[in-house]
C-alpha cells in the first residue's frame, strides 16, 4: 500500500516537473492572474474560487488532457537504482543489439559521405536559401539526381538483424528441440495469447458495433452509425482526451477523425506551435543536410509511386525536412532503445562542447519512412498541424517499429506475436509455408514496419490507426497481419514458393481487401 | 530517515546439484549466493536492492546469532519470492528489485522482509484506460502541487541545434 502511494507521488512529481515548463503552465498562471478581476473571485476563498473558475472556463479540462497525454507517452518512473539506459531498454542484450545496428547505420552513412564527397551538413549560401524558400510549396517539381544515393537500410535488412537476435542466457542448442521457436524470431519475449488479447481488445469483440462493419451486430448499420456519430460529436464537445480515446476504439466517423486524433494526441495548434513550425522551416532553408537527399529519395521511391499518396508529395517533403530539424524529438530517446547519432562541428573533432546530434532530431530515415506521414495528409491540410500530429504519432508509436526492444509494442514483440498467433491457430498453414521456405514473417514484416501504410486502402488504414490510438498499442498490427494469413489460408496452402505466396491475389495486393473482412476474420480469433 | 549503504561481500554463485556436476545431464536450477557483511558494527537492515539476472524465484535465509552460547541457526526470511512471473520469457529477468523492511513493529525478525516493489511496468497504463475519475482525482493532487510552486518561465525549447551558428559536419562519430 505504502509503496503504491509513494509510486503515485513519484508519478505526480514527474508530471508536475514536466508540465511546469510547458506553455500550458504559463497560460494557466496568466488566466489565474486575470481572473482576479472577476467579481466572483473572493479573497477569502481565493483558492477555491480560482479552481472553480478553471473548471467553468475549460482550463481544468486542458490540464487534465495534458496530464493524460503525459501518462500515455512517458513510462512510469522506474526503480531509483535503475540507470537511464534501463528505461530505454531493460534487457542488456537488446541494448547491445540496437547499439551494433546503429553502428552499421553510421558506417553506411559515413561511407556514403566519403564515396560521394559530400558533407553531412553545410550552411546553404544566400542564393540557394532564397531559391529553396521560393519553391517551398513545390519541392516535388525538383528532380535532383539522386541515383548515387541509396536508402541507408530497408525493412528486410532490419529483419535479418531481428532474426539473429539471441538471448545469451537461453539454451538454444543447434538442433531442433521443443524449445526452438519454429518461426524466425528466437527471443523468448512474453506476448499476449488469445484470451489476453480478447481481454485487452474487448471493444473489438463481435458483439460490439464497429464502424465500417456491416453485419457484426444485430443492430442495423445506419442506426449504429448515426448513434456513433452523435456520441462522437458529444465527445468532441467535451474536449476530453480520455473519452476520445475510448470512443475511437470502435472506429472514428470520417468527418470527426482529424479532430478526434488531435484531441487524443493533445495537439491544439496554438499560435506558438505555428511559430515553432516556421522556425523549423527556417532551419531547413539555412542548412543543407545529407539526410534531405535520403528523404527526397524515399518519397520518390514510395509515396510518389502510390496511387493514393502521390498528390501529397510536397507536403511530405515539408513535414519530413522540418522533422529532421526538430530537436524536441530528441526527448523521446529517454524511452527509446535507440540513441541519436553524434558528430562534431567541422574542425572540432573530439571537443565535447562542439558535439552535436545528427540529424538534429536524431532520427535517420530508412526506406519507407515517408509512409508514416502520407496517410495523415488525408486528415490535415494545414502543414503545421499535419507536422505536429506526425511528430506526436512518431514519438508515441512509430519509433517502436524500427528500434530493437522488448517493449510489447516494439517490432520484436510484434513479430513474435504474429508468429505465435499463426503457429497456434493455423498450425498447418504455418508448417506448410515454413516447409516451402516462405516463412510468413518474411512476407508480413514490411506490413508491420510501415504500420500497413501503403498496403491497405486509405480508409481502411485510418480505421486501423484508430485502434492504435484507441488502445495506445501497436499489437493490433500483428493481429491484423495474422488475420490476413487466415483470410488467405486456403490459397496459401496451395502455393509452393515464397514468390508465389507474395504474388498478386495472394498477399502482395492488400488494397483490394477491406478491413471489415479482416475484422471478421480476426473476429474469429476472439471466438477461441 | 537517512539511508546508508552498507558494504557487503557478494560471493560467487554455488550450484546445488545432486550427483556429479560433470557427468549429470541436467543443469542445476538452484544457485546459492553467499552475502556477508564485513563491517563489525551492528546495523539495522532496511532495504535490499539488486538487479536480477534470470532468477525466477528468490529465497533469503539469514544466519542468526542469538547468544554467544548457542550455535547460530539459519532462519528463512523469504521463500520463493517470484521475480519472473513467467520464467520462460523475459519479463522481470533483468529488473531492478528492492526488498523492504516491513513497517509493522509487531512482526518479529525472521519475517521482516515484506513484499518488494512490484516490477516496474511501463506497459501497465497502455493496457487499458485509467478510470477517468481516478485520473481526475490525480489531477487534483497535481494541481495542489503546482499551486505550491511559484511561477517559473516555460522551458519550451527554442530548438537550436547549431553551435554558435555553425552546423557544418563531415562525418558521424562512432563513440
Amino acid at each position: 500500500m505504502l509503496q503504491e502511494e509513494s509510486d503515485l507521488s513519484l508519478i505526480i512529481a514527474q508530471i508536475v516537473q514536466k508540465l511546469k515548463g510547458s506553455n500550458l503552465y504559463s497560460q494557466l498562471e496568466r488566466q489565474a492572474w486575470a481572473s482576479l478581476q472577476r467579481p466572483e473571485i473572493k479573497l477569502e476563498s481565493l483558492k477555491e474560487d480560482i479552481k472553480e473558475f478553471f473548471k467553468i472556463s475549460g482550463w481544468e479540462k486542458k490540464l487534465q488532457n495534458a496530464v493524460y497525454s503525459e501518462l500515455s507517452v512517458f513510462p512510469l518512473p522506474s526503480h531509483p537504482a535503475a540507470p537511464p539506459e534501463h528505461l530505454k531498454e531493460p534487457l542488456v542484450y537488446m541494448r547491445k543489439a540496437q547499439g551494433s545496428w546503429e553502428k552499421r547505420i553510421l558506417k553506411s552513412l559515413n561511407s556514403m559521405c566519403t564515396e560521394l564527397s559530400i558533407p553531412l551538413a553545410r550552411k546553404r549560401p544566400a542564393g540557394e536559401q532564397k531559391e529553396l524558400l521560393n519553391k517551398w510549396n513545390e519541392m516535388g517539381t525538383d528532380e535532383p539526381d539522386l541515383s548515387l544515393f541509396r536508402p541507408v537500410y530497408a525493412p528486410k535488412d532490419f529483419l535479418e538483424v531481428l532474426i539473429n537476435l539471441r538471448n545469451p542466457n537461453y539454451e538454444n542448442g543447434d538442433s531442433l528441440s521443443f524449445r526452438t521457436h519454429l518461426g524466425l524470431i528466437q527471443v523468448p519475449l512474453k506476448v499476449k495469447d488469445i484470451p489476453e488479447l480478447k481481454e485487452c481488445f474487448v471493444e473489438l469483440g463481435l458483439n460490439i458495433g464497429q464502424l465500417g462493419i456491416d453485419d457484426s451486430t444485430q443492430v442495423p448499420p445506419e442506426l449504429f452509425e448515426n448513434e456513433h456519430v452523435r456520441i462522437g460529436q458529444k465527445v468532441l464537445a467535451e474536449q476530453d482526451s480520455a473519452a476520445a480515446q475510448q470512443y475511437i476504439r470502435q472506429g472514428s466517423p470520417t468527418a470527426l477523425r482529424a479532430e478526434l486524433w488531435a484531441l487524443i494526441l493533445n495537439i491544439s495548434s496554438q499560435p506558438e506551435d505555428v511559430l515553432y513550425y516556421e522556425q523549423l522551416k527556417t532551419n531547413v532553408i539555412q542548412h543543407d543536410l545529407l539526410v534531405d537527399s535520403l528523404i527526397y529519395k524515399d518519397v520518390k521511391l514510395t509515396a510518389s509511386n502510390d496511387d493514393y499518396y502521390f498528390v501529397f508529395e510536397d507536403y511530405l517533403y515539408q513535414v519530413l525536412l522540418c522533422f529532421s530539424r526538430d530537436t524536441s524529438v530528441l526527448s523521446h530517446f529517454a524511452f527509446n532503445s535507440a540513441s541519436p547519432p553524434k558528430s562534431y562541428i567541422r574542425g572540432k573533432l573530439g571537443l565535447e562542447e562542439y558535439a552535436v546530434f545528427y540529424p538534429p532530431n536524431g532520427v535517420i530515415p530508412f526506406h519507407g519512412f515517408s509512409m508514416y506521414v502520407a496517410p495523415l495528409c488525408f486528415l490535415y491540410h494545414e502543414p503545421s498541424k499535419l507536422y505536429q500530429i506526425f511528430r506526436e504519432m512518431y514519438v508515441r508509436f512509430f519509433f517502436r517499429l524500427h528500434s530493437i526492444s522488448s517493449h510489447p509494442s516494439g517490432i520484436v514483440s510484434l513479430c513474435l506475436l504474429f508468429e505465435t498467433l499463426l503457429q497456434t491457430y493455423l498450425p498447418q498453414l504455418f508448417y506448410h509455408l515454413r516447409e516451402i521456405g516462405a516463412q510468413p514473417l518474411r512476407i508480413s514484416f514490411k506490413w508491420m514496419v510501415r504500420a500497413f501504410s501503403g498496403y491497405l486502402a486509405t480508409d481502411q488504414l485510418l480505421l486501423l490507426w484508430d485502434r492504435i490510438l484507441g488502445y495506445n498499442s501497436l499489437e493490433i498490427l500483428a493481429v491484423l497481419a495474422a488475420a490476413v494469413f487466415a483470410f488467405r489460408a486456403v490459397n496459401l496452402m496451395e502455393v509452393t514458393s515464397l514468390a508465389a505466396a507474395e504474388k498478386k491475389n495472394h498477399l502482395r495486393e492488400l488494397k483490394s481487401m477491406y478491413l471489415d473482412d479482416i475484422v471478421k476474420i480476426h473476429g474469429l480469433f476472439w471466438l477461441f | 530517515m537517512s539511508r546508508v549503504l552498507v558494504p557487503c561481500h557478494v560471493k560467487g554463485t554455488v550450484a546445488l546439484q545432486v550427483g556429479d556436476v560433470r557427468t549429470s545431464q541436467g543443469r542445476p536450477g538452484v544457485l546459492v549466493i553467499d552475502v556477508t557483511f564485513p563491517s563489525v558494527a551492528p546495523f539495522e537492515l532496511q532495504e535490499i536492492t539488486f538487479k536480477n539476472y534470470y532468477t525466477a524465484f528468490l529465497s533469503i535465509r539469514v544466519r542468526q546469532h542469538t547468544s554467544a552460547h548457542t550455535p547460530a541457526k539459519w532462519v528463512t526470511c523469504l521463500r520463493d519470492y517470484c521475480l519472473m512471473p513467467d520464467p520462460h520469457s523475459e519479463e522481470g529477468a533483468q529488473e531492478y528489485v528492492s526488498l523492504f523492511k516491513h513497517q509493522s513493529p509487531s512482526v518479529t525478525f525472521p519475517k521482516w522482509l515484506s513484499h518488494p516493489v512490484p516490477c516496474e511496468q511501463p506497459a501497465l497504463l497502455r493496457e487499458g484506460l485509467p478510470d477517468p475519475s481516478r485520473v481526475s482525482s490525480e489531477v487534483q493532487q497535481m494541481w495542489a502541487l503546482t499551486e505550491m510552486i511559484r511561477a517559473s518561465h516555460t522551458s519550451t525549447r527554442i530548438g537550436r541545434f547549431d553551435v554558435d551558428g555553425c552546423y557544418d559536419l563531415n562525418l558521424l562519430s562512432y563513440t
